[in-house]
Order: structure tokens, then sequence, then C-alpha cells
């Protein structure tokens, strides 16, 4: 046997070990069809971190969906400043460390997180509370502050971008997390899960002096799409982001969306931000350019949104 | 007899050691893991103390080498324990004759050494402190081990880091070298050149003609109580001191000892197979001794005396040239604009009269800012730190330079103070900038703006440009770091040659946000 023809063998057969036929079992077992299927996002409000996480991904069908025995999973926060928790610059820290653990159980091999960090990365890791909450719960965080921990990858369905520097513990991974916080930003106008691409690879710059919109819709392009973007809006900041000033630029308003499409996500994002402050979505040019892009759509209405509240 | 005076050398070696690996090793660690605490023993370096106005210090090193002897070249400068280090190097694999005993009696060059100090001193006193950078040894200690050494370990830390993260393991982890610059690298090599020439050749030659430390301690320790001396019932001038001798003071045929010169090593007593030579409480006043009257001859006093007041009378000469010098064009545009001094630096002038350029803060500083300067600030800013927004910022709260700074030519501040020091201000260039020049959102300076002096306003339909508040900028260089036009960026610091006070920015109420609906 060929080596090419034994891999690809080797590939569809473990692909095929990881069908899951529960539902069929299940549904064959009680002799019924279920009406209700999963959800294709899911907005949640009024808990902790950790709990609304544990309900939220209960309700989209489950982490064992997303992950298998012995898959290697990042997890990318957004860790990008030396700022506390409460003053919301960066992912909550128990929401990353309830994550973490999630995905070990679900018999992850490795769970690595990192960022791009503007601030001084040990700096970003240690203030904002994420190198511990990952270290505890048995994750590895790793550093992405040197060119070498980048590999160029091409973006062939980038406009503006045609290729770029992703880190190397993303491109290994066989399943990946996109775990940001839900922000103002005074370039992007919203950071949230399309803007946290921006800290997964290396040269920003060329973002900002290309059309930064444009450029984040083309990352998003980017053919290994997170399993899940997990958008923490437990306290959101609404003002001076995506950096902040003082606990007076931030909302609680203990809030979790989680949903496999971006677009979509950012979409809902951009709801409950507008809850707390005016922001058109027009502003926001990078969501409707990954509508164009075909990422997703900005129209929710048509979506199966579950709504839960605490 | 013999045990005592090893044990004299052992001891010399053991509190080398105490003193040179921590200072080395806060050189080359680029972790921060280090306690921050060890800057104290920068502290009792002479030329830092005596520039930082640390009048105690000066006191005590002065007495202390009254009363022992240069025990500070031998101990507590890491340029005299690092000479020490290359002589051993250099004797490795020789026979005596050429190693370690391969010295011989010189006369000193007390004319050169007391007029170059003299100069030295004269012209710091006018704030023309080129010579005291120079010939510090601390500082070109620091240069060498700032701009030679901590690359290598760096370099080293690398490899293994690469290394270890094959096995996921991320204890070591890669670090870029952003703040080595040529004209240190120039500095260190030239400085180790030096040393290594020097030592090799003629021993501690550097400390006993250009070192200003050693010139200013001799004058004291021409009178050290305790000294070292023949015992002249026990020697046979056979000569083995002298040829053990690197600082060349030991003259076996006439039993003398220039204790100006000697550096208490204790290499001589050690050496003697007769215990001939003792080290003990002989002050000069108990009796002139025939030792004391062949070195310390009335013409190289006489000399000296007429040399130190040539130099004072050409005081003022020197002065006005200083000034000249001094007062270089600062304004000007902004590729003339002058250097960014560090936060707590005060004022261009005032740092540029106090700072040796030993470049610890350049060492120390975690987002590599602080970078040596090279001829582009003039020549009397050279090897002077600046700081450079090419590819970082001044984190907002860090007070670093300051803490470790032995001169006090960065003084230390508070975290409260360092946010309001403006060491600059953000000139932002509409003309450079991508939202003007290409119609496009970026926003990336104001991002980066920790005060937030920096801030998006409405621009052309839903696209916002940044503005400036100049009273809320302290120059932190978040802005300039990060804009991406090239090569010259939109949004510049322009240093402020004094530092300024800026305003906090304004505190906002917290306010408490209920929501009950996703909203969409």
């Amino acid at each position: 046997m060929k080596r090419r023809d034994f891999l690809r063998t080797s590939a569809v057969a473990g692909a095929a070990l990881t069908l899951n036929f529960d539902g069929l079992q299940a549904a064959l077992a009680t002799n019924t069809m279920s009406v209700e299927s999963a959800p294709d996002m899911v907005a949640i409000m009024g808990g902790e971190p950790a709990a609304m996480l544990d309900k939220a991904l209960e309700a989209i069908g489950g982490i064992n969906q997303y992950i298998k025995k012995g898959q290697k999973v990042v997890i990318k926060p957004n860790i990008g400043w030396d700022r506390t928790p409460e003053l919301a610059g960066n992912t909550n820290p128990e929401l990353i460390k309830a994550l973490v653990k999630k995905c070990l159980n679900a018999g992850a091999s490795k769970v690595t997180v990192f960022d791009h960090t503007c601030d001084d990365w040990q700096k970003c890791y240690k203030t904002s509370g994420i190198a511990a909450a990952v270290e505890s719960a048995g994750g590895l965080i790793v550093p992405a502050d040197v060119e070498k921990y980048y590999k160029e990858v091409s973006i062939p369905n980038g406009v503006n971008i045609k290729s770029a520097k992703i880190h190397e513990a993303l491109l290994e991974a066989d399943v990946w997390f996109n775990v940001p916080i839900l922000k103002n930003h005074g370039g992007a106008k919203l950071s949230c899960a399309m803007k946290n691409y921006m800290g997964i690879v290396w040269d920003r710059r060329i973002f900002h002096s290309n059309d930064l919109h444009q450029c984040i819709a083309d990352i998003c392009t980017w053919h290994k799409k997170p399993a899940l973007n997990i958008v923490d809006a437990y306290r959101i900041m609404h003002q001076n982001g995506p950096q902040g000033k003082s606990a007076a630029d931030v909302a609680t308003i203990k809030s979790l969306l989680v949903s496999p499409n971006i677009v979509e996500i950012d979409t809902a994002a951009l709801g409950l931000f507008n809850q707390v402050k005016k922001l058109e979505m027009e502003a926001v040019g990078h969501i409707g350019k990954g509508q164009t892009l075909k990422l997703g759509s900005t129209d929710l209405s048509k979506m199966n949104i579950k709504r839960i509240k605490i | 007899m013999r045990k005592q005076t090893n044990y004299l050398k052992g001891l010399r070696v053991l509190f080398a050691i105490l003193f040179f690996i921590p200072i080395l090793l806060y050189f080359v660690d680029f972790t921060g893991k280090l306690p921050q605490g060890l800057h104290t023993l920068l502290h009792l370096q002479l030329v830092p103390a005596i520039l930082g106005g640390m009048i105690g210090i000066l006191i005590f090193q002065l007495l202390l080498a009254l009363v022992f002897g240069r025990i500070y070249c031998s101990v507590i400068c890491p340029a005299g324990v690092f000479q020490d280090i290359i002589n051993r190097l250099f004797c490795i694999g020789k026979k005596k004759r050429k190693g370690s005993m391969r010295f011989s009696y010189h006369k000193p060059l007390n004319l050169f050494r007391y007029i170059l100090l003299g100069i030295t001193v004269l012209l710091a006193l006018v704030g023309i402190t080129e010579l005291v950078v120079w010939l510090d040894p601390y500082s070109n200690f620091g240069r060498i081990a700032a701009n030679l050494f901590r690359p290598l370990v760096i370099w080293g830390n690398n490899i293994l880091a690469g290394w270890l993260m094959a096995f996921d393991n991320y204890t070591l982890y890669h670090v870029t070298i952003k703040s080595v610059m040529l004209s240190g690298v120039i500095a260190g090599l030239v400085a180790l050149l030096v040393f290594v020439l020097m030592v090799v050749f003629r021993g501690r030659f550097f400390c006993n003609t250009l070192c200003p430390v050693g010139g200013l301690l001799s004058l004291v320790s021409r009178y050290s109580f305790f000294r070292i001396s023949f015992d002249e019932s026990v020697c046979n001038t056979c000569g083995s001191c002298e040829r053990s001798c690197k600082a060349e003071a030991i003259d076996s045929k006439n039993m003398a000892v220039d204790t100006s010169r000697c550096v208490d090593c204790f290499n001589c007593t050690s050496t003697c197979p007769k215990g001939g030579l003792k080290y003990r409480f002989n002050p000069p006043f108990k009796k002139a001794k025939k030792e004391e009257e062949a070195v310390a001859d009335p013409q190289s006093r006489r000399t000296f005396l007429a040399t130190g007041m040539t130099v004072t009378a050409s005081l003022p000469i020197v002065a006005q040239a200083g000034r000249r010098m001094r007062h270089r064009n600062t304004n000007g545009d902004q590729e003339n604009w002058g250097p960014v001094t560090p936060p707590g630096s005060i004022d261009l002038e005032r740092f540029k009269d106090v700072c040796t350029g030993c470049h610890i803060c350049v060492v120390k500083c975690p987002t590599q800012i602080l970078k040596p300067a090279g001829l582009e600030y003039g020549f009397d800013y050279l090897l002077r730190p600046h700081v450079s927004y090419k590819t970082n910022y001044c984190n907002y709260e860090c007070t670093v330079c300051g803490d470790v700074c032995p001169v006090h030519a960065i003084k230390t501040l508070t975290p409260e103070e360092k946010k309001v020091t403006q060491v600059g201000i953000a000139t932002f260039i509409i003309d450079r900038c991508i939202v003007n020049t290409e119609g496009t959102d970026c926003g990336a300076c104001s991002e980066h703006c920790p005060t937030q002096a920096v801030h998006m306003i409405p621009f052309e339909g839903t696209l916002t440009i940044p503005k400036v508040e100049p009273e809320l900028c302290i120059g932190c260089g978040g802005c300039e770091s990060i804009c991406p036009v090239n090569p010259h960026r939109a949004i510049i610091v322009k240093a402020n040659n004094v530092h300024q006070v800026a305003q906090l920015p304004p505190e906002e109420e917290v306010k408490e946000f209920e929501i009950d609906d996703f909203g969409f």
C-alpha cells in the first residue's frame, strides 16, 4: 500500500469512527423523531461565566459534538491588554478556565491557549488572570510574541489579504474555539468574534493600512474555522475600547453567546451591544463584508436562536 | 604565618565573587526573575555615587580606602574583578613565568594619571561627562555585559527554548533582542579589547592610569592604615612578590610597595615563600618609612600640584567651551527632533550631565524601547539611552528604568507620578494618516493610547480619525509604535526637552447597566 493511500484510508476510517449515531439510536429506541433540532445559536443571560457556558454548550448539543478523543484543541481568547478582569479588556478568565476543563474532560489530548497581545505578553497573560486560569485547569498557555511562532498560510478567498502568518499552535490544532470579549473599538468600532482573529496573525499593521474592515473579513475566510465562537459578554467595554481607561467603560450584563457562525454571532453581539450603547451596523463594516464573503448572514430572523435567562 | 596570608587572598576572592556574580547576572538577566533589589549593588559604585550626589557612599568608600587600601578595586568594582578573570583565563596552561608570575615593577605614571583625573573631574564639573562615560570602570563593564554578554545569553536561551518547545515545555521562551545597537556593541568591544590588552601586557594598568576611580582612591590609599609592607628580617629579595603583582607596584629590590597602586589582591602575600610581605596596621603617620619615601618621591607630588593649579586656572575656558558644545539646536523639523529621554530623567541637559551610559536601564526595560544612542543626537548624547518607539512603547505603569538607575539620572517614580510624567507629546500628521489618504478605518493609535489622549473623532461618513489632547498625552509612544504608515509614521512623539506634568484623564462615573433583553 502506498503511503498516501494508507494515510487517506486511515483518515476516512478515522472520520468514520468519529461519526455519532447516538441521536439515531435514541430515535430508534423511542421510535420517535426528535422535533427540536440543535439551535444555530444560543444566547444566555443572568449567570456566572462558568454556569452560562455549561448551559449554553448543553443547549447547542454538548461539547462532545466538537471534540473527539485525543484531539489537539486551541482556545483563542482576547488577552490583548495588561488589564485586570474587572476592566473588561480581556476575555473572562473564569470562562476560559471552565472551557479548558470541558475540553480536557471531552478527551482533548492537549488544550493550548495563546493570543498575540498588544501590551507586553507576560504582563497580559498574568494580569488578565488567564495564565493562572489555564494552568489551574490543566491547559497550556504559550507565548505568541515572536515571529518565529508564526507560519505563512494562504488566504485564497481574501480580497486584500491573500496570505498571512498564523500561529503554529493553531495550524497544528484539530479543533479551535474563538472566545472573544465584546468591546467597543476605536478602529474596528466593535471588537468581537471576527476582530478576535487579529490575535492569531503576526503582522497586524498590514491590516490597518489595507482597509481594516476588509482585512478582518478576509482573515475570517481562512479555511480552518473555529468549531464554535463563544462570545464573553459578562462584562463588556462600551466605550474607550479596546483598551479602556477605567471601570466607567465597563457594563456588567452577564451574557454569553455561542454559535459556530461568525457573522451571525457578531450580528447578535452588536444587537446586545446596542442595549448599552448605540452603534450602527454600517459603522462595523467588517460584519457586512463578512456576509459578502459568504461567511454567514446578518439576517438573524431566519435563524434558530435559543435564548435562555437564568 | 602563611596560613593567615592565604586566608586574606581567599577572602578577597570570595567577596569578589559575591559582588561580581550578582552584578553580572543582573545585567544579563532578560527574564526579570532576579530580585530587583539587586540594583543596590550598583549604588555602591563610586562614579554613580558621586554623580548621583550620594555623599554617604562616597565617604564610606573613601574611608574604606583610607583604612584598608583599595579593596574597592579588587572586590566591589565589577571591571576590576572582570580584569582578574581575564588574567586568570590568560594564565591557563601557561608556565608561571609567562602566566601568573609575568609582571615586573614599573614606575607609576603619576603625571599622566593625575592630569587625566583632573581633566575628567573638571570637565564633569562643567557638565561635560564624556570622559567619565568612557573611563568609568563600572559603566564600561556595564556596556560589555549589556551589549556583548547579554545577547550571547539570549541566543543560548533561544536555542534551548526552541529545543524545549518541541516537548511542549515553555519554561524558557524565545526572546527577540531589540535593544542592542551598533554604538553599544562597539563601545562594549572597545572596552573589552582595552581590558584584555592592558591585562595581558601590564596587569592592572587600566586601573592605575586611565581609571578615574582608581586615581581618586589612590590619593587616599597612599595613606592607608592597613597596608602591605616588607618584613625586612625575613625577605631575601627573591622577587617572586614583584612578579606576582599585577599592579606592578612592588619594587622588591628596594623592598617598597606603592600603596597608591596596590589593589589589595594579596597575591604577593600568598606567593612569598618566606612570609616576607605582611598586610598589617602600618599607617604612614606612625613613622615615615623608607619604602614610603622611595615611592612617593617629592618630585611627583610637586608636578601633581602644579598640574592641578594649571588645570584649575583653565576652568573658565573649559566651561565656556563646554557650554557652547552643549547648546545644540533641538528644534527644527522632526527628523532633527531631540531624543525622548526616559521618564524620570526630568530634563535633557540634566540627563546628559549625569548619565554614565552603563546601560542597566537598557537591559531592564521590559519592552526594550530604551536604546543606546549613536551619533544621531550629537556627540554629547553618545551611548546615553533614548526612547525609541519603532517597535514598542512605554508601559503605562512601568517605572523600572528609574528604579534601577544607579546614578539617579533617571529618578525613581511612583506609578502615580509616572502616569502623569509627560516625556513628549504625540504629534498627529493628518496628511500621512490612512483614514485621510485611503479613506478606510484604522484607529490603531487610539487603540493603544492608555489615557485616550489620542481619541477618534467623526471624519467622513462613518469614518473616524484620531485627535490628540496634548495635556492628557504622556508621550508613551503607544500610538507611534503601532501606526501602520511607512516609512514615516502619521503620529510621532515629539520630545519634551524638559519633562512636563500631564493631566490625569478625567474620572468618569461608574454606571450600572440593567438590561433584560438580548437586543436581537
